[in-house]
């Protein structure tokens, strides 16, 4: 029993110890040779450290595990001890904030729970197929994509109706008051920063605008367009980096658009333009998306109370 | 949520690694839903793996895959759902006994689904894949 509970953690251990090694030589060798991006200091994570590294941690703990006779329930019970230790391991040697590891957990938990299952199919006595096979096609994978280009830009688009005119609800878009509504957005109130103010030291096409969030982090913008009642585009000069997501996400650009309707009421669009440093795309650009349209809605409804206020 | 996902999402599984995500996930669910699927399937998989010339490999979309030679006998997913390619008369008489439905997606094809849910599935599903280890004599 002792025995059979040590090869259950050696081979969890085994399994992180490779993934932190993996990792930190992509980071240091082909991320850092292939996309060091301007000097910046943001690091890329790609397909690979989330997808081909947790499967082939499952794969190893499989290995470890491979003569306890383990029941199907037993293996998925140690792929999420895995799972947990491996969340441990990124927060204390690779530096992530908590938003991060709730974000990336659902990941890691699917791949190393298929990597185990995975792994007990092909070291099982009377599994036919080549398992160095399957193994090659995981090394290619990580390889070809560990040294492919990776670059993603996207653009979020909402739109909100405001009762007011559009010279009225221009007087709250460059610069507006704190928002005091508290936060809705499961991840504002679990701690992730939200914009909280905006200020500018003037009214015109070149004026520096901030943008303060609620952790005290400021983005410094400056106004590329400005059309009173029509148009406010500003470029992001420099934003913070932390551990949390804004180490994985730059924001380029922002725009708000203001549409007379005719009828008393302004359509007023905010866009926002953004790299992403987290791969796959698939599944990071859908928190990506979720987390800039929550941005925006929460300044865009600040906006629209402000401008219709009696 | 197994069907809605594969009914509308179905297009997506030829994606890299993407139904082994999936498959992850749906044995996660599985086991907070109804461990004793997971149980259940290791007894079917001991069994099944008993017999003569029978390995096992991984499932293109993810799951156990039972064969017989270079012949696929049936897999079964995370959830417990069982796929056998049977032949059209013998999934005819499968379906007759009320137990058995067409494969959840490929109709008209001899392919056939079982969901194993309890314990006294077990027996059930083992009858099933001993017909189409049979068929492959």
């Amino acid at each position: 029993m002792k025995s059979k509970t040590s090869r259950i953690w050696i081979g969890i251990l085994v399994a992180n110890a490779f993934a932190m090694a993996v990792m930190g030589l992509t980071a240091f060798v082909f991320t850092y040779l292939y996309h060091y991006s301007n000097g910046a200091g943001t690091q890329f994570f790609i397909y690979s450290d989330f997808i081909i590294i947790p499967m082939a941690m499952g794969i190893i703990c499989a290995w470890f595990w491979k003569d306890l006779e383990l029941k199907n329930g037993y293996y998925l019970v140690n792929a999420l001890l895995a799972v947990i230790v491996a969340i441990l391991c990124s927060f204390l040697f690779l530096g992530e904030g908590v938003i991060c590891l709730i974000i990336v957990s659902p990941l890691l938990m699917a791949f190393i729970v298929a990597g185990v299952f995975i792994g007990k199919v092909m070291f099982q006595k009377k599994n036919n197929k080549l398992n160095v096979s399957a193994l090659s096609v995981l090394v290619i994978i990580f390889t070809v994509d560990s040294l492919s280009e990776h670059h993603y830009e996207n653009l979020v688009t909402d739109t909100i109706i405001i009762h007011a005119a559009p010279a009225e609800v221009w007087k709250h878009v460059a610069s507006f008051e704190p928002i005091t509504e508290p936060n809705h957005y499961f991840l504002f109130r679990l701690g992730m920063p939200s914009p909280v103010q905006s200020t500018v030291d003037g009214y015109y096409e070149g004026a520096d605008r901030k943008c303060i969030f609620s952790n005290g982090y400021v983005f410094d913008e400056k106004m590329v367009v400005y059309k009173p009642s029509e148009n406010l585009t500003f470029d992001i000069i420099s934003q913070p980096r932390d551990p949390e997501i804004m180490g994985h996400i730059d924001i380029k650009r922002g725009q708000f658009l203001l549409h007379d309707n005719g009828d008393g009421t302004t359509t007023l669009t905010g866009n926002s333009w953004y790299q992403l440093y987290v791969f796959p795309v698939w599944y990071y650009d859908l928190w990506a998306q979720s987390i800039t349209r929550n941005v925006h809605t929460r300044v865009m409804q600040h906006i629209k109370e402000l401008s219709e206020k009696k | 949520m197994f069907v809605f996902v594969v009914k509308y999402f179905g297009f997506l599984k030829n994606i890299v690694f993407l139904p082994h995500l999936f498959e992850g996930w749906l044995k996660i669910v599985t086991f907070v839903k109804s461990p004793k699927v997971l149980d259940t399937m290791d007894e079917i998989e001991s069994e099944v793996m008993s017999w003569e010339k029978v390995s096992v490999s991984i499932h293109k979309y993810g799951g156990i895959q039972f064969n017989k030679g270079s012949h696929e006998i049936g897999h079964i997913h995370g959830n417990g759902l069982l796929d056998i390619p049977f032949s059209k008369k013998v999934q005819a008489h499968f379906i007759e006994e009320g137990r058995v439905l067409e494969h959840h997606t490929i109709s008209n094809s001899g392919w056939s689904s079982f969901y194993i849910r309890t314990l006294e599935d077990k027996e059930y599903a083992i009858e099933l894949l001993q017909a189409s280890y049979l068929m492959r004599q």
